[in-house]
C-alpha cells in the first residue's frame, strides 16, 4: 500500500487555522476593549459623581454634553476637569472608533446573554393607503377593512392584496388614487413605491431616534417587506424606549373651531340622542333648535357652579337604553338636571374660557358617542374632535379630559420643524417656571406660513397636536414672524427630551404596530452566561475525558480534533458576524457531544478491521474508507434538519441552528482530515504493530 | 476499553412488542392532546405577555395574584420558577388577545405600589402579538414537513425508497412520542422546544442512517443470511457506536439539564428524552419497518 502524502492536508489544516485566528482576533480584542471601556466608565463615574449607567448611556450620544449635567463642575479643580474632558473626548472619539471597528467584526452577544430589548414593529400600510387616497367614501373604507383582514399572513404581498381586493370589488383604482386618467399599472406602481419607501423611511427615522436616545450598539433591520426589527442591547429603561419608538410623532398645528360652532354641534348631538330615545318628534325639533341656540352659551356658563353639586351617578344603560356599545363602565358622572333635555351636554363640563372638559369618569361614554357613525355624520366636514394628551386638573382640582373641536386641515405639520430642543421655563412665566418644554424652530417656509397663520388669527387658539392628541392649545397673542414655537405641558425632563428627539427625527410616514417584544434584564443575562459557561466547560471536559478513556491514544487524537472543531465553530461564527445566544451555546455543547460521532464511527470500524486481522495501516485505510460513506450519509441528513431549522427559526433559534450546521461540517472535517493526518503521521513514522484504540 | 464486543441480541424478535409499546404511547399522547385541546402553547405561539420578576424578598404566588386581581388581570397565570437568585422568581402570564402597550407598565406599577418594601427587578418581558404566534405555528409545521421531505428525497436517492420511508416514519414516531410526552406532562410548547424537536429529528435520522448503512452493506456481504438476520447482525455490529455516541451526547445533555439554568431547562429536557427515543426508534422502529415492508411486499429476496 502506498504511503499517503499528507502535505496537502497539513497545508489545508494550517490555512484553516490561520483563517480561524484571523477571524477570532477581533472578537478577542473586542472583549478586551470592553473591559477597558468599563474601567473608563467607572473612572469617569467616580470623577463626576454620576452613576455608571448614565455615563455609559450618555457617553455615546454626541449632542448631550456631560459637563452640563455634572453637579459641581465649577467647583472642581482644573486637573479633574481636564481629565474628565479628555476621557470624554476619548470615549466619543478615538476609543469609540477603535472599539466599533472590532465590534463590527466580532461575535455579537445575543440579547438573552447581555440583556436588552427586541422589538418587532409592523408598518401599518393600510393606514398609508388611507393617507394616499385622494378621496374617500364608505366603499373605500370597506375595502380598506378587507385589505386589513387579508394582511394577517406575513408572506402575502401588500401590493397583491390591494390589487385583488379592488379587482374583486370591480372598482378602478383611479377612482381613489392619483388622477382619473392614471392607468391601473401606474397606480399600483405608485402604491408599491410609496409602501416600500414608507418602510425604508420608517427604518431611517427610527434609527435616528435610537441613535439620539443613546444605545451603544443598536441593531435595526428590515424583516420581510413591512416589518422592522429593533434590538437594543443593554437598554436601561425599556418603557422609555418603547415610548420613543412606538410614537408616530405626527406633529400638526391646527386652529380651534369657533366656540359657536362647537356649541351648535353639541346641541345637534343632543338632538340626535334625544330623538333616538324617542323624547322628541320630528316636528318640534325645529323649535328646539332655535331655543337651544339662544340658550346654549349662557346656560352652560351659568350652570357651571351648580353642576358639580348636582352630579349623580347614573348607569349608562339607563341613559341610552343599553343600545350603545360601551365598555363596562360602572357609572358615569351625570348632571341630573341636564340629563333629560341634553344627554350629551350632561356629560360635559364648562371649566371656563370655552374649554369643554370631560370628567375622567365620563371619558369612555363621551368617546363612544363622538365615534358613533351617526354622530360622525353630524360633524361638519372641515372639523374634528380631538382629545387632550392627558387629563388636566380643573378649577376644583378634579381631573378632566379636554375635548377639542379643531379644524381638520392642519396649518402646519412637523415637516416644517428644523430643530427641536429642550428648554426650561423661565422665571417670569409663572405657570411654566422651571418646567421643561420643547422649543421648536421652523424652517424658512414653515416660519413664513406660521407667521401668516398667527398674524391672521390673533386672539384665536392654535392647538399643537401630536399623534392626534392635543398637547396644548395656546391663544395666539400676536403675529410670530420668528418661526419659533413652543410645546408646553407637564413634561418631565426625560419626556421633554424624548419628544424633542422624535420631532427632530421626524414623523413616521405611517403608524407602526408593535407585534412582538422580548426584553431580558441584565441579571437574567448574567445568570445565563454563568450557567452557559459552567455547563459548557463541564460538558466539554466530560466528552474529552470519556474519549481518552474509551479509545486511549486515539481518543486523545479525537480530543485534539474536538478542540480544533471548537475553534473552527467559534471562528466561523465570528466570520459570519453571528450572534451568540444561550441556545447557541447549547448548540455548541450539543455539537461537541455529537461531533465525536464521526470519530466513533471511524474508530469502531478500525477496531473491526483490526479484529479481522488486518495490519494497523490497512485497518486505518479501510476503516476510514468504509466509515466515510456512513458519515456522509448520516451527517447530510442531520444537515437537512439543521437547514430547515435555520429557515424556520428567528432570533435565538437561528443562532442555535447556525452553530449546529457549522458544527456538523466542522466535525466532519476534523474527524476525517485532522485525525487522519495525525494517525497517518504516527503510522508512517513508527510503523507500530498495534494501535492504541 | 470496549463495552460491547460481538453482541448477539435478537432485537428484531422483540419488534412486535416494541411497536405495540410505541403505538400505545403515541395513542396515549394523542388522547392527551385531544383532551387538552392541542399542545400547551407558550406565549411564543399563543400570544400574550409574560413578565418574570425577581423580588428582593421571597413572595408568594397568592400575594402577586391578589395584586393582579385589583387591576382586573386576575385570570393571569402566576407561578414561581427556580432562577439564579436565592429564592424563586415570579412569572406572570397575562392572557390577552392583542398586545396592549400599557400592560407591562400597569403590572409593574401596581406591584410596586402594593408592596413598596419588596422591590423587584424585571428579569424578562415576552410580549407576542397573536399574529406573530399564528405565523410561528405555521412556520414550525412547515419546517418539520420540509425537513422530513428533504430527508426522504436524500435517503431515497442514497438507499432505496423503503429505507427512506422507514427513516421518515421512525422520525415521525419520535416527534409524535415527544409531542405526546410534552402534552401528558403538560409542558409548554415554545419556540425553543420546537427547535429541540427538530434537533431530535436530525439526531434520530442520523442514528437510523448509521444502522441502515450497515444493513445496506451487509445485504451485499452476507448473501446467505435471511433479511431478518442481516438486520439483527447490523444492529449488533453498530451497537457499540450507537451506545457510545448516544451516551456522550446524553452526558452533555445531563450537564445542560442540571447546570444550564432555568431558561433552557425544558429545552435540554426535550433533547435528553429525544436522544433516548431517537436511539430506540432506530433499532426498534426504523429497522423493523424494512422487515415488515419486505414481508408485506412478499418479494422473495430473503436470500440476496
Amino acid at each position: 500500500m502506498k504511503k499517503r502524502n499528507p502535505l496537502f492536508r497539513i497545508i489545508l489544516i494550517a490555512v484553516l487555522m490561520i483563517a480561524a485566528v484571523y477571524y477570532l482576533y477581533p472578537t478577542i480584542r473586542f472583549e478586551q476593549l470592553k473591559k477597558v471601556e468599563q474601567t473608563k466608565f467607572a473612572t469617569l463615574a467616580s470623577l463626576t459623581g454620576l452613576p455608571v449607567e448614565k455615563i455609559s448611556r450618555d457617553a455615546y450620544v454626541g449632542e448631550i454634553d456631560l459637563r452640563d449635567s455634572i453637579p459641581g463642575w465649577d467647583g472642581m479643580d482644573e486637573s479633574a476637569r481636564r481629565q474628565i474632558t479628555e476621557d470624554l473626548q476619548d470615549l466619543k472619539g478615538p476609543f469609540r472608533e477603535t472599539i466599533q471597528g472590532y465590534r463590527s467584526k466580532a461575535i455579537r452577544r445575543g440579547l438573552d446573554l447581555q440583556g436588552g430589548m427586541r422589538l418587532v414593529l409592523e408598518v401599518d400600510l393600510v393606514k398609508l393607503l388611507d393617507n394616499l387616497a385622494q378621496r374617500k367614501d364608505e366603499k373605500f373604507d370597506n375595502m380598506l377593512e378587507q385589505i386589513r383582514s387579508q394582511m394577517t399572513d406575513p408572506e402575502v404581498e401588500f401590493f397583491d392584496v390591494v390589487k385583488r381586493v379592488f379587482a374583486e370589488a370591480n372598482i378602478p383604482l383611479n377612482r381613489y388614487f392619483l388622477t382619473s386618467r392614471s392607468t391601473e399599472s401606474e397606480i399600483l406602481k405608485y402604491i408599491n413605491e410609496e409602501a416600500s419607501d414608507a418602510v425604508d423611511r420608517s427604518l431611517e427615522i427610527l434609527r435616528n431616534r435610537i441613535d439620539q436616545f443613546g444605545v451603544s450598539e443598536p441593531n435595526i433591520t428590515k424583516q420581510g417587506s413591512r416589518r422592522i426589527v429593533i434590538e437594543l442591547p443593554g437598554v436601561q429603561d425599556p418603557e422609555r424606549a418603547r415610548q420613543l419608538i412606538g410614537k408616530t410623532a405626527l406633529l400638526e398645528f391646527k386652529l380651534l373651531a369657533d366656540p359657536e360652532m362647537y356649541s351648535t354641534l353639541i346641541d345637534r348631538v343632543d338632538r340626535f340622542l334625544r330623538k333616538e330615545k324617542g323624547l322628541e318628534t320630528e316636528s318640534d325639533s325645529l323649535a328646539e333648535t332655535q331655543k337651544a341656540d339662544t340658550d346654549t352659551t349662557t346656560k352652560a356658563r351659568t350652570d357651571t357652579t351648580q353642576h358639580v353639586s348636582q352630579d349623580t351617578v347614573v348607569n349608562l344603560k339607563d341613559l341610552f337604553g343599553g343600545e350603545t356599545q360601551m365598555p363596562e363602565t360602572t357609572g358615569v358622572s351625570i348632571d341630573a338636571n341636564l340629563l333629560k333635555e341634553a344627554p350629551f351636554k350632561a356629560l360635559l363640563r364648562d371649566i371656563g374660557q370655552d374649554i369643554v372638559a370631560v370628567p375622567t369618569a365620563n371619558y369612555a361614554a363621551v368617546n363612544n358617542i363622538i365615534h358613533r357613525k351617526e354622530v360622525q355624520e353630524l360633524i361638519p366636514k372641515n372639523v374634528e374632535f380631538l382629545w387632550s394628551n392627558t387629563p388636566q386638573p380643573g378649577p376644583g382640582g378634579e381631573l378632566y379630559w379636554i375635548l377639542y373641536l379643531v379644524k381638520s386641515e392642519p396649518e402646519l405639520t412637523g415637516s416644517a420643524v428644523r430643530d427641536a430642543k429642550v428648554d426650561i421655563g423661565s422665571g417670569y412665566n409663572p405657570g411654566s417656571s422651571g418646567m421643561p418644554y420643547v422649543a421648536l424652530s421652523l424652517n424658512r417656509d414653515g416660519a413664513r406660513v406660521f407667521s401668516e397663520v398667527t398674524g391672521a388669527n390673533v386672539g384665536k387658539q392654535l392647538s399643537i397636536v401630536l399623534d392626534n392628541k392635543v398637547r396644548s392649545a395656546p391663544v395666539i397673542k400676536t403675529k410670530i414672524p420668528s418661526g419659533n414655537a413652543e410645546i408646553t405641558g407637564n413634561f418631565t425632563m426625560d419626556e421633554a427630551k424624548d419628544l424633542a428627539i422624535v420631532l427632530r427625527a421626524g414623523a413616521l410616514p405611517a403608524p407602526v404596530e408593535e407585534i412582538e417584544e422580548r426584553t431580558v434584564g441584565p441579571s437574567l443575562g448574567e445568570d445565563s452566561i454563568k450557567s452557559g459557561t459552567i455547563s459548557f466547560v463541564v460538558g466539554f471536559f466530560l466528552v474529552v475525558l470519556s474519549m481518552a478513556i474509551y479509545y486511549r491514544l486515539s481518543g486523545l487524537y479525537a480530543d485534539i480534533a474536538l478542540i480544533l472543531n471548537l475553534i473552527y465553530i467559534v471562528a466561523t461564527m465570528a466570520g459570519f458576524h453571528a450572534t451568540l445566544t444561550l441556545p447557541g451555546i447549547a448548540g455548541i455543547i450539543l455539537t461537541v457531544g455529537m461531533a465525536i460521532d464521526s470519530n466513533v464511527l471511524i474508530f469502531e470500524r478500525i477496531r473491526e478491521e483490526l479484529r479481522a486481522g488486518k495490519t494497523v495501516r490497512a485497518a486505518i485505510e479501510t476503516g476510514y474508507a468504509r466509515a466515510f460513506v456512513t458519515i456522509m450519509d448520516s451527517q447530510i441528513t442531520t444537515l437537512i434538519a439543521g437547514v430547515a431549522l435555520y429557515q424556520f427559526g428567528t432570533g435565538p433559534i437561528r443562532g442555535f441552528a447556525l452553530t449546529l450546521i457549522i458544527g456538523i461540517i466542522s466535525s466532519m472535517f476534523t474527524a476525517i482530515v485532522v485525525v487522519r493526518v495525525i494517525q497517518d503521521f504516527i503510522v508512517n513514522k513508527y510503523d507500530p504493530k498495534t494501535l492504541s484504540i | 476499553m470496549e463495552f460491547f464486543r460481538k453482541t448477539n441480541i435478537n432485537f428484531q424478535g422483540k419488534r412486535r412488542i416494541a411497536i405495540t409499546c410505541s403505538s400505545l404511547f403515541i395513542l396515549a399522547g394523542l388522547v392527551s392532546l385531544i383532551v387538552r385541546g392541542g399542545p400547551n402553547y407558550s406565549i411564543d405561539f399563543s400570544g400574550g405577555t409574560g413578565i418574570t420578576l425577581r423580588f428582593a424578598k421571597p413572595i408568594s404566588e397568592g400575594q402577586v395574584r391578589s395584586i393582579l386581581n385589583e387591576i382586573k388581570l386576575g385570570d393571569s397565570e402566576v407561578k414561581t420558577i427556580a432562577g439564579g437568585g436565592s429564592h424563586p422568581d415570579i412569572l406572570i402570564r397575562v392572557k390577552e388577545t392583542a398586545v396592549e402597550t400599557g400592560t407591562v407598565t400597569l403590572v409593574e406599577n401596581n406591584i410596586r405600589k402594593a408592596i413598596p418594601d419588596n422591590p423587584f427587578e424585571v428579569l424578562q418581558i415576552e410580549k407576542v402579538g397573536p399574529k406573530v404566534g399564528k405565523e410561528l405555528k405555521g412556520k414550525a409545521v412547515w419546517a418539520m414537513v420540509v425537513s422530513l421531505i428533504g430527508i426522504l428525497i436524500y435517503l431515497a436517492w442514497r438507499f432505496e425508497f423503503k429505507f427512506a420511508v422507514g427513516a421518515v416514519i421512525a422520525t415521525a414516531h419520535d416527534l409524535l412520542v415527544m409531542m405526546g410526552l410534552f402534552s401528558i406532562m403538560n409542558l409548554e410548547m415554545s419556540l425553543a422546544i420546537v427547535a429541540a424537536f427538530l434537533t431530535i429529528a436530525g439526531y434520530s435520522i442520523n442514528d437510523t442512517v448509521v444502522v441502515y448503512d450497515r444493513i445496506r452493506e451487509n445485504i451485499k456481504k452476507l448473501r446467505s443470511a435471511t433479511f431478518f438476520d442481516v438486520i439483527n447482525i447490523s444492529i449488533n455490529e453498530t451497537l457499540s457506536r450507537t451506545i457510545l455516541t448516544g451516551s456522550t451526547t446524553l452526558m452533555v445533555l445531563i450537564v445542560l439539564f442540571f447546570l444550564g439554568g432555568q431558561v433552557i431547562h425544558d429545552f435540554s429536557f426535550a433533547l435528553l428524552i429525544g436522544i433516548l427515543v431517537g436511539t430506540y426508534s432506530s433499532i426498534f422502529i426504523a429497522a423493523p419497518i424494512l422487515l415488515e415492508w419486505e414481508q408485506i411486499s412478499g418479494t422473495k429476496r430473503k436470500k440476496m
